[in-house]
């Protein structure tokens, strides 16, 4: 069914989304339970973006370990230029979600903290782990759309992960203007949580899927709900 | 039924029967009848009851009396007791005072604003006192308020009935008034002396009140003959509603609050013993509120208030101790005028309180029987049981009165007191109650109406030559097909008659009166024709494979209009319906910005990546260039324009009072600015009409001259009204309604010369003026006569200069509306008309599925007319609400109604404030019919395309319109039914009638055009030959 690299893949693909969903949860559980949930807009709560940049740094080793096409890449004696090159791009793509954001709504003259940490979390869920996957060029090629890309990959998990927590933090923003008068009705704690939710609803849809289609091997009807997942999958 | 489907104008026909049934439909949802605004006086007391005759005058009067009406506001039921008013419960406990339970109508209110600045104050100010409107319309004029009272007098919010103070003033008594301004403004030039607190700085409770009590002393000290200075004295205390704002019912400071109001009632009822005269009490509150603070609710605690009543000539309470009986607000009313010696208010349906009823038995049944004639002659029918009943207790009163005896009395008493309440049952019923029939079978109606334009769109949505493919083979004769009709429409007329008896309705709609009969008539028609032209077109459409087509900026734009009408489920979502479509807007500004960016990528990548694979794709090359790489950057600008715009005005209600570009360019110190904004906004929209006017015909000069002078009009209009300053002070003393008369002139003398010259008429009379011949007659190529001159009638390129004119005339109508436009909006607003354009512009440009479809497709106008029609309707709201309108009556703007006129005309103040509000959806609309007008080629083509506009705005106006009426029937007795919902129905209503006005322009142009041309074959057209 599998070729062994495609296996191979995938269950990295698994593990990684699995331990997204399990960390990501942990962490705004913990928030929540020491009631900072709802300062998480301000810079106090940096140590949550910290947090998260490790865990994803981690996940990317854990990605591109004996992964032996791109060790081959990296192995040149550019490694520090890559780096380097990365972090400019990601602050670069940083200021271009603030602008963007602003752009499309957010408070100009103040709350610019905030609009910075969501701008920086959006940096981090999005095009982080890409970039740390496969380098600054690819992943700007990637989603132009100018490569494609074959499903089940884990550059496939990425992009779907890039775009769904883009959606949800966009999602988010709805229900700000309703009536209710909680206190998380605050910018931008909707969208801020929007994002995150978007991200491991990403991760969750992918874990479901690829135990769908490992039961679907015994069980084939199963491959019903698989070949369902697969359209519900953003496509360029 | 075919032709019918096929005809232009069918959906502007069920767009016009739309509105009809919306008119039924507001017909059952605000009924108008009720308030007659009769003043009454006392020579409206019977003097004969029965043929037995009476002083009416005599026996009404109730002496000489000083009436204290104290309110205190958010006084609920539970706070009347020993426990929170000592003195009060004492009183009520030894029977000195009586106590009642009063209802509410609810709703009440709902937050009073925290705090806002002085420009939104006013809006504020206005929704407060449609809230306060209902207590204190009950209270004052005896009934029950309804929406039409609010609505149809919007602006004044003044009662213009007859109240309580109305009879009073009339009178000669002297009212006084402390606390609340709302009642100023409810009642102005009423009162005597006044003095009132505004009741917006919901976080003071002590200043409030204290403005009211500090007049006490003075007021309540009588003078040398014992009597106090008044004769109504109403006193408004606001702190309690506050605290009960800010901290909730359980708050510590409530005690406090009510011992002080106690030690007021205290006071009161210690000065009243040093009158001579009688001093009577009243003390209640407006509606109560909800442990949690605030109200609004229909909840007991909300709703119940106590309503004490304490004289000051050792009166005794009837009732038992505790508790007296229920009593409704509208119940005051009757019992201040009659103690203040006036006739009870003209639509007064209420009762005199219980407990003040003089104990005479002649008086007593007097007072009884004036208001139950009062009642009686409010209830139309007289088969009522009730009115049988006041029959019977007249006669006994009559014999009363002629013979003495007291068990007459006894049963008038009893039978006068039965029918007044079941009279008061009923009136509160029917006033307050839904025509359901009317609304249920409106909706219907809508309903239908919408399917039939849903399929109608779907089947304009088909390619020409798809459409002659589906063209039916067997032919049925006229007559057959009318029998069909007349059976149809006879079973609709029976069903609809069948659904009046067995619904039992009371409702006008079923009376079968002759005017009624024809709106009957009328909806069993519509119902047919809806009918046959559904099962038509199900019966034509065969092909929608191009729906297939629709790309995810096509899924967006049909979805979120979709969404957008059942978005209207929740409240807020239609207080806030700039944040929907503030959203919707942003979504597809990210949409497209993603896919011309993507396109642009790939399109450089492809380009430098190589030339092979570059030469394989040459439709990428295509898409290019019709728009170019600079399309990014500039689609970037317009992501910045619309976010500034959308900070100018602050709409809605929930961020209303915040600061605004508004407010601050309109504060004198950024008048730089301001007049910037102006002046920029200004040349802009010339600078656009004078693009535009490369559509009109040869003689370009003058149409450049008429139009920049028209410009140089809204100027110097705004120079005279101090808009603008001016080096020529000269200007400022022109009269700004000249100005605008030779505007108008300007306007219409360039109409008239398009179609003059169109018609030949200057070239017949030897002006031979020069020009490119846009509108000449010539023969059509040679190579085109060789196989189908024959069938040609004409010879000549009518065709052709047909579509020259309907564009050249289009274009004109766009210019004006813009021109009109920029003279009627607000200073700052200006810079939204060139906004618009450019909007418009970039976003079809952008919008092309050539551009953004990754696969080649050939037909693509089809789907261009749907995306293009459906992003216009888009912008068009989207600037209507950055322009700072809302779904609250309090944002109509009716400065701009009065924009050179020298009096008060009703017709063109409406039309100059509709134009103004609704400025933005009309040139979103021109906008599209003008692109749709320039990028024809041919006239058929032109005619098809804007069938095809005209379907889907009428299919939009009534899907939004069935959706809202259906959430209108759900929701007819929400808490927010009258701030929220009915304001909506109304705009939507007016939004309505100006679709049908903007669709009727477009029909109107295009006859215009076959008029001329007529016109022309008559004139000049045989003597070029």
């Amino acid at each position: 069914m599998f070729s062994l690299n495609n296996h191979l893949e995938l269950r990295r693909v698994t593990i990684s989304s699995l331990v997204t969903c399990i960390y990501l949860p942990s962490i705004v559980t913990v928030i929540s339970y020491k009631g900072l949930l709802y300062s998480v807009g301000n810079a106090s709560s940096l140590y949550v973006l910290v947090l998260i940049f490790i865990a994803e740094l981690i996940k990317s080793f854990y990605l591109n370990s004996n992964n032996d096409l791109q060790v081959k890449k990296k192995a040149s004696k550019s490694r520090v230029g890559d780096i380097v090159k990365s972090i400019v791009f990601l602050l670069g793509v940083k200021f271009c979600f603030f602008i963007g954001i602003i752009l499309f709504g957010a408070p100009v003259l103040e709350y610019n903290e905030e609009t910075l940490i969501l701008s920086s979390l959006l940096t981090l869920l999005t095009l982080f782990p890409l970039i740390a996957h496969t380098g600054v060029e690819l992943a700007v090629q990637l989603l132009f759309g100018v490569k494609t890309f074959p499903r089940d990959t884990i550059i496939a998990m990425l992009v779907n992960n890039a775009l769904l927590t883009v959606c949800g933090a966009w999602l988010g923003a709805v229900v700000i203007p309703l009536d209710w008068n909680t206190p998380w009705q605050q910018w931008p704690i909707p969208c801020y949580l929007g994002a995150i939710g978007g991200y491991l609803l990403s991760n969750v849809l992918t874990v479901t899927k690829v135990t769908l289609m490992s039961a679907a091997n015994k069980h084939p009807f199963l491959g019903i709900f698989v070949n369902m997942m697969n359209k519900l999958h953003i496509s360029k | 039924m075919l032709h019918w489907v096929q005809h232009r104008w069918t959906s502007l026909w069920l767009l016009i029967s739309a509105l009809a049934a919306l008119c039924l439909f507001l017909y059952g949802f605000f009924p108008l009848k009720y308030h007659s605004g009769k003043l009454a006086s006392m020579d409206d007391l019977p003097n004969v009851i029965n043929g037995v005759s009476i002083d009416g005058q005599e026996v009404y009067n109730s002496g000489e009396n000083s009436v204290i009406l104290m309110v205190i506001d958010g006084l609920r039921y539970d706070f009347a007791t020993e426990e929170y008013m000592p003195f009060t419960g004492q009183l009520i406990k030894n029977k000195s005072a009586c106590l009642y339970v009063s209802v509410a109508e609810p709703p009440t209110v709902t937050m009073p604003r925290i705090k806002s600045p002085d420009r939104k104050k006013e809006k504020a100010q206005w929704r407060r006192t449609i809230n306060f409107w209902r207590d204190i319309f009950a209270m004052m004029t005896g009934s029950v308020s309804t929406f039409a009272d609010v609505a149809l007098n919007f602006g004044a919010p003044a009662v213009v009935g007859d109240s309580v103070l109305r009879v009073a003033a009339a009178k000669g008594r002297r009212t006084v008034m402390y606390g609340d301004d709302t009642w100023l403004r409810l009642f102005p030039g009423l009162w005597t002396e006044s003095d009132g607190t505004t009741s917006f700085f919901v976080t003071d409770y002590t200043e409030v009140d204290k403005n009211v009590t500090r007049h006490l002393d003075r007021i309540l000290t009588p003078d040398e003959k014992k009597k106090p200075p008044f004769d109504l004295l109403v006193l408004h205390y606001l702190g309690l509603d506050h605290i009960g704002h800010l901290e909730g019912a359980r708050s510590p400071k409530i005690k406090p609050k009510l011992l002080e109001m106690d030690d007021v009632v205290k006071k009161i009822y210690k000065a009243m013993q040093t009158w001579e005269r009688k001093g009577v009490l009243l003390l209640c509150g407006d509606h109560g509120m909800r442990d949690a603070g605030g109200h609004g609710g229909a909840s007991p605690a909300e709703l119940l208030v106590p309503l004490v009543v304490l004289t000051s000539d050792g009166f005794r309470c009837p009732h038992e101790a505790g508790a007296g009986g229920t009593v409704a607000q509208t119940d005051v009313a009757p019992s201040l005028a009659w103690l203040l010696g006036a006739p009870p208010p003209g639509d007064s349906a209420g009762r005199v309180l219980a407990a003040l009823l003089p104990r005479d038995p002649r008086q007593h049944l007097y007072l009884l029987h004036v208001l139950a004639e009062r009642n009686a002659r409010l209830v139309p029918s007289t088969d009522k049981e009730f009115y049988k009943q006041f029959e019977r207790a007249k006669v006994q009163f009559a014999h009363f009165l002629a013979t003495g005896q007291q068990s007459a009395a006894k049963i008038a008493k009893e039978f006068y007191e039965e029918s007044l309440e079941e009279m008061s049952k009923y009136l509160t019923e029917t006033t307050t109650d839904f025509d359901m029939f009317a609304l249920i079978s409106a909706t219907c109606i809508l309903y239908l109406l919408a399917g039939a334009l849903l399929c109608i769109t779907l089947y304009s949505l088909q390619s020409e030559a798809r459409r002659k493919i589906s063209f039916p083979k067997l032919h049925r004769s006229k007559a057959s097909s009318l029998i069909a009709f007349v059976v149809v429409l006879v079973i609709s007329a029976f069903t609809l008659i069948t659904a009046c008896f067995i619904t039992e309705t009371k409702s006008q709609f079923c009376s079968f009166s002759p005017l009624w009969s024809i709106a009957f008539i009328a909806a069993a028609v519509t119902i047919t024709v809806a009918y046959f032209i559904i099962k038509t077109t199900i019966e034509n459409t065969k092909d929608l494979s191009i729906l297939r087509d629709l790309n995810a900026i096509d899924y967006l734009l049909i979805i979120g209009t979709l969404f957008h009408s059942w978005s209207f489920f929740g409240t807020s979502f239609i207080e806030e319906e700039h944040m929907t479509w503030y959203f919707f807007w942003n979504t597809l500004m990210f949409f497209i910005l993603v896919r011309t960016i993507v396109v642009v990528v790939m399109y450089f990548a492809k380009r430098w990546s190589g030339a092979t694979e570059f030469q394989e794709k040459p439709h990428l090359e295509n898409r290019m260039s019709s728009v170019g790489v600079s399309i990014v950057p500039q689609w970037v600008l317009l992501i910045a324009l619309h976010r500034y715009l959308r900070t100018m005005n602050q709409t809605g209600d929930r961020w209303l009072f915040l600061p605004d570009t508004a407010d601050w360019l309109n504060s004198p110190e950024n008048s730089f600015y301001l007049e910037a904004h102006l002046v920029i906004g200004s040349l802009l929209t010339l600078a656009i009409c004078l693009w535009n006017i490369r559509f009109m015909n040869n003689y370009m000069q003058i149409h450049s001259a008429l139009t920049v002078l028209a410009t140089a009009c809204t100027l110097c209009h705004r120079i005279a009204t101090n808009a603008l300053v001016t080096p020529f002070p000269i200007i400022k003393t022109w009269d700004p309604v000249l100005i605008v008369n030779i505007f108008w002139g300007l306007l219409i003398s360039q109409v008239i010369f398009e179609l003059l010259t169109y018609i030949g008429l200057f070239k017949t009379c030897g002006f031979p003026l020069k020009g490119d011949n846009k509108f000449a007659y010539n023969k059509p190529k040679a190579k085109n006569e060789d196989y189908f001159y024959d069938q040609m009638e004409e010879p000549w390129n009518i065709d052709e200069v047909k579509l020259n004119l309907a564009r050249s005339i289009t274009h004109i109508m766009y210019n004006d509306l813009m021109l009109i436009i920029i003279l009627l909006m607000k200073p700052h607003n200006v810079i939204m008309v060139p906004s618009i354009y450019f909007t418009c512009k970039l976003t079809s440009k952008c919008l092309d599925h050539k551009l953004l479809d990754a696969r080649m497709r050939k037909g693509t106008e089809i789907l261009d007319v749907l995306s293009k029609s459906l992003v216009h309707l888009w912008i068009g709201f989207l600037f209507y609400f950055y322009q700072g309108n809302s779904n609250s009556l309090a944002s109509v703007e009716l400065g701009a109604g009065y924009v050179g006129l020298r009096e008060y005309s009703a017709a063109r103040v409406a039309a100059r404030v509709g134009l103004h509000a609704y400025a933005a959806p009309a040139l979103a609309g021109a906008q599209l019919f003008c692109a749709a007008a320039a990028r024809a080629h041919h006239w058929k083509g032109y005619l098809e395309s804007v069938w095809r506009v005209i379907n889907i705005f009428a299919l939009q106006r009534v899907y939004q319109l069935v959706i809202y009426c259906l959430i209108a029937i759900l929701f007819r007795h929400h808490l927010f039914v009258w701030t929220v919902f009915s304001p909506k129905l109304l705009y939507d209503f007016v939004a309505t009638v100006f679709s049908v006005q903007a669709l009727s322009t477009i029909c109107v142009i295009v006859l215009l055009t076959h008029a001329s041309s007529w016109m022309a074959k008559k004139l000049t057209y045989k003597s070029t030959l």
